[in-house]
């Protein structure tokens, strides 16, 4: 095994200088940029479902998209700070009220519209584009997710993957409410309640892979 | 600590009367020291990186010490810091007190290497003196004897003109012109015995053990 001196020497000769990090609140202020510019051109491409205006007003629907909206913000910046070392990991619970809001939304909506948990409430054509909205919302942002938070791979890998899947399932799921028409209650359990569980069970299963994939190159290997 | 770093405090320490709270300024001070260092390391200064992790270092072991008993996993866990301090020192920001980002990453790496120990320790098992074997004769000499004595059994209760068959030809190697002398028998008579033993043989030993 290489002794603690020698060790040393050979970190501080492979040093370079490196740019320090951005305030993560900035930081989590990039990539909540980044998902709103790709809801805009997913806006664009795809069109705004057309009864919006109407639905809007409607108190549960509000509740419901706004909580998940400030779910993926509040994850969002959970994840960038606990991404940090020295931040409290109280900082995890930033996303709890908005994430308890909207599962109980989705479950207020189950529960008096229980009736439509039957085959019309499961419409195959919508499910092909809400899938391409899923891929093209969810596949960028986790990208983005995940080579912004490389530096917490050797600290906090399991919650900082957690947030941050919970960040890019709460804004894909923003998106599938905002692009497509999910009256049927199954429609909305599977794509809200799928997606989330969906992207946090992936992370979760596979979180130190993920993150070998993209972590720091500077990591000199050990001599043992 | 190196004693080099005492020698920069009097002029704090002195102005201080109170033991403990001269004691807590050279803590702070020598905490700013690191801090500035790291910003310096930050921007590609070698020296003031390679002062640092030196400074750091026997910080390090004082905290992996109360952690791990064992002084080579103590001293595995400090370079397991450092090297990981070196990973992600993009993370410091020097507006910040460097103490807890230094003491929130050795924590985290040593409590990571205690779980992996633990992991280690509840899949291996101790090699003990009867999990040991040996390819030399000597150590399987209970089995040898073993065999040794079915196969006698098993010849002892042979036909007669079998026994003295399978004595003469497989245990004394004689030839067979040899075994037909000694014995008074022919040679055809001979081989015919030898094959009918060496089945009964085979057959008693594949039983387990020799005929009751």
């Amino acid at each position: 095994m290489i002794t603690t001196p020698d060790l040393i020497d050979s970190l501080a000769q492979s040093m370079t200088p490196v740019r320090r990090l951005r305030p993560p609140l900035v930081r989590a202020g990039c990539w909540l940029m980044l998902a709103a510019i790709i809801l805009g051109l997913l806006a664009v491409s795809q069109g705004i479902r057309p009864d919006l205006l109407q639905r809007l007003p409607q108190s549960g629907f509000a509740i419901g998209i706004s909580a998940s909206l400030l779910t993926g913000i509040g994850a969002a910046i959970a994840a960038f700070m606990v991404s940090l070392p020295d931040r409290s990991h109280l900082w995890l619970l930033l996303p709890a009220p908005a994430l308890f809001v909207w599962l109980s939304a989705i479950g207020y909506q189950c529960l008096t519209r229980w009736i439509s948990f039957e085959p019309s409430g499961v419409e195959l054509g919508e499910t092909a584009r809400c899938f391409a909205t899923l891929v093209l919302t969810g596949l960028p942002l986790s990208l983005a997710m995940l080579v912004m938070l490389r530096y917490a791979a050797p600290l906090r890998p399991t919650a900082t993957v957690l947030t941050g899947s919970l960040a890019v399932a709460a804004i894909t799921a923003t998106a599938l409410s905002l692009f497509h028409q999910l009256d049927a209650t199954v429609m909305i359990l599977i794509w809200n309640l799928g997606t989330a569980v969906m992207f946090i069970g992936l992370s979760g299963a596979f979180h130190r892979k993920i993150f070998s994939w993209v972590t720091p190159r500077s990591m000199p290997h050990r001599q043992s | 600590m190196p004693s080099g770093r005492h020698s920069r405090l009097p002029p704090l320490t002195l102005i201080k009367d109170d033991h403990q709270g001269g004691a807590g300024q050279a803590h702070s001070v020598r905490e700013l020291d690191w801090s500035i260092l790291m910003a310096r390391a930050q921007d590609g200064d070698r020296a003031a990186y390679r002062r640092l992790l030196e400074g750091i270092t026997p910080f390090l072991r004082s905290l992996a010490a109360r952690r791990h008993r064992d002084l080579s996993d103590a001293e595995d866990a400090v370079q397991d810091v450092l090297l990981t301090l070196h990973a992600i020192r993009h993370t410091y920001d020097p507006a910040r007190p460097f103490g807890p980002w230094l003491v929130a990453i050795a924590n985290h790496r040593l409590i990571d290497l205690l779980r992996r120990q633990g992991r280690l320790r509840s899949r291996e098992t101790a090699l003990m003196p009867e999990h040991e074997t040996f390819s030399a004769d000597q150590a399987n000499l209970y089995e040898r004897v073993l065999d040794r004595r079915n196969l006698q059994e098993a010849v002892e209760k042979l036909p007669a003109g079998q026994r003295q068959a399978i004595r003469l030809l497989k245990l004394e190697e004689k030839s067979l012109k040899e075994a037909a002398a000694i014995s008074g028998m022919s040679i055809a008579s001979l081989k015919v015995a030898t094959h009918r033993a060496l089945k009964r043989l085979r057959k008693t030993l594949a039983k387990g053990g020799a005929p009751r």
